[in-house]
């Protein structure tokens, strides 16, 4: 498995599209896709708004999250950095920023290597660059 | 030696703090500067405390002013976080004040004072919302608390999903 995190808008879907030679139908997006869809998919992006759509639908993003990383273990996970900021007003928005981070930490301990992306440029924060 | 580590929400500063302060072998104390006001504030608390349990700390809750508390001289500490501390001294009952100063400083006596000095403190400048001026203002000063700090710290580390990524420094473990 293969984490690839943060901030929105530094790049990780094209480092992945690059890196990995996917194409762009074999991305398939978090914010989209049926949940199911992830526990095979072979590059899942914005698995943060996965995360948001499990927890709208009533379920537990840490189980599904801990089920996806023994299910697709060879998957590469692309998970935008959200937790950055001031902790928000709402509970059900304070709840997804904590899930999202629980999420990110249950990826990361899992996957042989994570890349963090700043502006365009991967940095092997776990394992070595592909 | 004074350790700083920073991070987003739900990275795993607290755990890596912690898993710093294991081989430690004096006295540990465990600074705690959350308010115990509210629901969330009470759950984190007793997670954290959790946390804690049999790892031989010792828990003093202190909100403001840690230049006024006295602990043995070559003990650890470990001071989480220094988000809800800046707060705690800028949000007074009798107005805001700018306590960044006072912050740096009293973090350097206690560095002084302990054999191993350990700091949580948030990133929480890089959302991109406007807020209301003193929010603002909190998020300035925050950053320039953690800038200093990391400045005066032997180690300055951000946590990425339980990663630690090393800014300054080496961690001793």
């Amino acid at each position: 498995m293969i984490l690839i995190t943060g901030g929105r808008g530094q790049g990780k879907t094209e480092y992945a599209l690059h890196t990995f030679q996917f194409s762009e139908a074999e991305l398939t997006d978090g914010g989209l896709c049926a949940p199911e869809a992830a526990l095979s998919a072979r590059c899942i992006t914005a698995y943060h708004a996965l995360v948001r759509r499990l927890l709208a639908d009533g379920r537990d993003p840490v189980a599904f999250t801990e089920r996806l990383c023994t299910e697709n273990s060879d998957a590469v996970i692309l998970l935008d950095e959200i937790g950055c900021g001031i902790v928000p007003l709402e509970k059900n928005d304070r709840i997804l920023r904590e899930q999202t981070g629980r999420c990110g930490c249950i990826l990361a301990a899992r996957a042989e290597t994570v890349i963090r992306m700043v502006c365009g440029i991967p940095a092997a924060i776990k394992g070595e660059l592909p | 030696m004074m350790i700083l580590i920073i991070g987003g929400s739900k990275c795993g500063k607290s755990s890596l703090a912690e898993r710093i302060l294991e081989g430690f072998s004096g006295d540990k104390y465990y600074i705690a500067t959350m308010q115990p006001y509210g629901e969330d504030a009470r759950e984190a608390i007793a997670r954290h405390r959790k946390m804690r349990e049999g790892r031989g700390f010792e828990t003093i809750e202190r909100y403001t002013d840690i230049g006024g508390l006295v602990l043995p001289d070559g003990c650890g500490v470990l001071l989480e976080c220094m988000g809800n501390l800046c707060a705690n001294e800028m949000f007074r009952p009798e107005g805001i004040c700018d306590p960044a100063e006072t912050i740096v400083r009293d973090m350097r006596s206690l560095s002084a004072r302990t054999a191993l000095l350990v700091i949580v403190t948030n990133q929480v400048g890089s959302d991109g919302i406007s807020y209301a001026p003193e929010t603002m203002e909190y998020i300035r000063i925050l950053g320039t608390v953690n800038a200093r700090l990391a400045a005066a710290a032997d180690c300055a580390v951000e946590c990425v999903c339980g990663i630690p990524v090393i800014l300054k420094g080496h961690l001793p473990c």
